[in-house]
């Protein structure tokens, strides 16, 4: 098999070769290799691990076949810079976590590891996952592998997972870790067409995970298909003692639940998430996916989300606040970038040039505008009024969901964006990106977006469905009977190598 | 403007993020874009609503209340540069 196509596979199909010893891990991992060697152009990956990759390949190569194989066994995987790894350098994309090298490894990875995937290295993203551009990093932007049709423009892979978006659609990794607190997953795959699912709040673990907004942050899988999303979200999930907000409730085998009749499912379509432009190529993929379900029997009910409009605002306020108080531990003083200091500077003067010269501009602003709405004086204004505005939002979907089991909705109003188009003058602009992902963050429901098909840009465009609380099987059910039917090949044209 | 250069400085002092006057007009302009952006808010009637929460902690969940000894320092100490035997190092505290 030439290589070109083995790195083609994703995760289920190298799998199956694998168990049936067509391929060997070792040489579907230096496949691999060669791609992201051939890569640079994206700038997906920031730090490889090949070493690593090609032990952890060489002993699964030994395993395969035996009693002691497990369900990653062989399958090299790239990892979004959030997570922390031990003994590989981890720094949020940030230059405040200068050379900061994790000496532990976080939970969801090391339950990877403990499934013998291989580890191939770090994967770009906006620094600290704020952004929907991945041009906060200070690695620099990801470069989508998607072109618009005749053009040469550069485009982002979305963000703040666009170094994982970007690395699955160009065959650089069989499927990518990613997290998603406002959208960091799912708008991403929309813009790569790739599979970016986020669990419920409490599925997987957020223990090693760099901290943003904590109570909106979940690990989730960027993969190829449905089936490898399946796949990765077991591995990933489950009760963790070091993270008291992990769901002590079991992990199903997702991949099993795929392939089921969706006849009789009630499919809620939301008027308050239509998209601005009703003669677009991404409505008319919208009303082709409202046909499918149809055809396969499933009742598509009108609904509403009254509070939608309020859902970007709420998380404005929130998502800020709470990364205000996690990132006030990057002080300078045990790891990460110190300020060289004057000789009269005072501990004061170390923590604010330490912390001024670290964070890029965006940190900065999430950290200023965090600290702002929780100072005396407008705590209940802003901090306290949008706690309670998310429960008005979560009530909204409690109540929606006693009519349908799945909402659909687009993933982001917009195919792929060139790079430096957005948010220069203003930051509301990017903010905006995220109008359809933030809700489901909000009321901490799971979320899948995979790919319906190319808009008259000749871009991918992804489609959103948002499940109940743990309903991750039959949301993945959904998406994968869609799936079947749009079959939506990822083949950008290879540009980069 | 609901946020004017004295809150500005204010915040950044209370955020520990040193910020020059060349910066100060820029951040201004965008933390009331934010602030306007997010005043949306003021338009709800939140009277009688709860603040949000996942719902209640299962205490047999949690873990047992005891001490881990956690004794890499070896490890720690590898990211920094600025340390005195077992110890990080930082400018003059007291006088």
């Amino acid at each position: 098999m030439s290589e070109v196509k083995l790195t083609q596979l994703g995760i289920k199909d190298s799998r199956d070769l694998l168990n049936k010893k067509e391929i060997s891990a070792t040489e579907l991992t230096n496949a691999y290799i060669q791609n992201i060697e051939e890569s640079s152009k994206l700038n997906a990956f920031i730090e490889t691990t090949f070493d690593k990759a090609l032990m952890q390949a060489s002993k699964a190569d030994k395993i395969i076949g035996t009693d002691s194989q497990k369900s990653l066994c062989g399958i090299p995987l790239g990892i979004k810079d959030l997570f922390c790894c031990k003994n590989v350098k981890t720094q949020a994309a940030s230059d405040i976590l200068e050379n900061f090298i994790p000496p532990y490894e976080s939970t969801v990875t090391q339950k990877l590891w403990n499934e013998q995937a291989i580890m191939l290295g770090k994967l770009n993203m906006d620094e600290f996952a704020m952004g929907s551009s991945n041009e906060t990093s200070t690695y620099g932007p990801v470069i989508n592998p998607w072109k618009s049709t005749g053009s040469h423009d550069s485009l982002t892979p979305g963000g703040s997972s666009g170094g994982s978006s970007a690395a699955v659609a160009a065959n650089l990794c069989t499927g990518a870790t990613g997290t998603d607190t406002g959208g960091s997953i799912r708008q991403p795959a929309s813009f790569t067409g790739t599979v970016g699912l986020k669990p419920t709040y409490g599925r997987c673990s957020r223990w090693g995970i760099i901290a943003f907004a904590s109570s909106f942050d979940q690990a989730g899988p960027i993969t190829k298909n449905v089936t490898d999303s399946a796949i990765m979200l077991k591995a990933m999930s489950g009760f963790d003692p070091l993270d008291s907000t992990s769901a002590k409730i079991d992990v199903p085998d997702y991949e099993q639940e795929l392939g089921k009749d969706i006849k009789g499912l009630r499919v809620g379509l939301a008027k308050e998430y239509s998209l601005q432009n009703g003669d677009s190529e991404a409505n008319r993929k919208l009303e082709e996916a409202i046909k499918i379900f149809k055809n396969m029997g499933a009742e598509i009910v009108e609904v509403s989300l009254p509070h939608t409009e309020f859902a970007l605002p709420t998380y404005y306020v929130l998502a800020p606040a709470e990364a205000s108080s996690n990132l006030a531990r990057y002080d300078g003083v045990r790891y990460g970038h110190r300020a060289k200091l004057d000789t009269n500077d005072s501990i004061l003067e170390l923590y604010e040039k330490t912390r001024s010269e670290g964070f890029g501009t965006e940190v900065k602003r999430r950290i200023l505008i965090g600290t702002y709405v929780l100072s005396s004086g407008y705590y209940d204004a802003y901090y306290k009024r949008a706690q309670k505005v998310r429960s008005l939002i979560k009530n909204d979907f409690d109540e929606v969901f006693k009519k349908v089991d799945i909402i659909l909705t687009p993933t982001t109003p917009t195919s792929a964006f060139p790079l430096g188009s957005k948010g220069t003058q203003d930051p509301v602009e990017m903010y905006m990106n995220d109008i359809f992902t933030v809700p489901a963050n909000l009321a901490g429901l799971p979320a899948i977006s995979l790919p319906v098909g190319l808009d008259e840009l000749g871009l991918p465009l992804g489609v959103q469905l948002i499940g109940n609380n743990w309903q991750e099987p039959l949301l993945l059910n959904t998406a994968f009977n869609l799936e079947n039917t749009l079959a939506f090949e990822n083949n950008p044209k290879k540009w980069w190598a | 403007m609901e946020i004017d250069t004295e809150t500005v400085l204010k915040i950044a002092r209370l955020s520990r993020i040193k910020i020059n006057e060349g910066e100060s007009a820029d951040i201004q302009k965008d933390l009331n874009r934010i602030v306007e952006f997010v005043k949306k808010l003021g338009e709800i009637d939140i009277d009688g609503v709860d603040e949000f929460n996942f719902g209640k902690t299962n205490i047999e969940d949690m873990r047992k209340d005891s001490v881990t000894i956690y004794d890499n320092t070896d490890d720690i100490l590898k990211n920094t540069k600025n340390k005195n035997q077992d110890f990080f190092t930082v400018p003059k505290i007291v006088e």
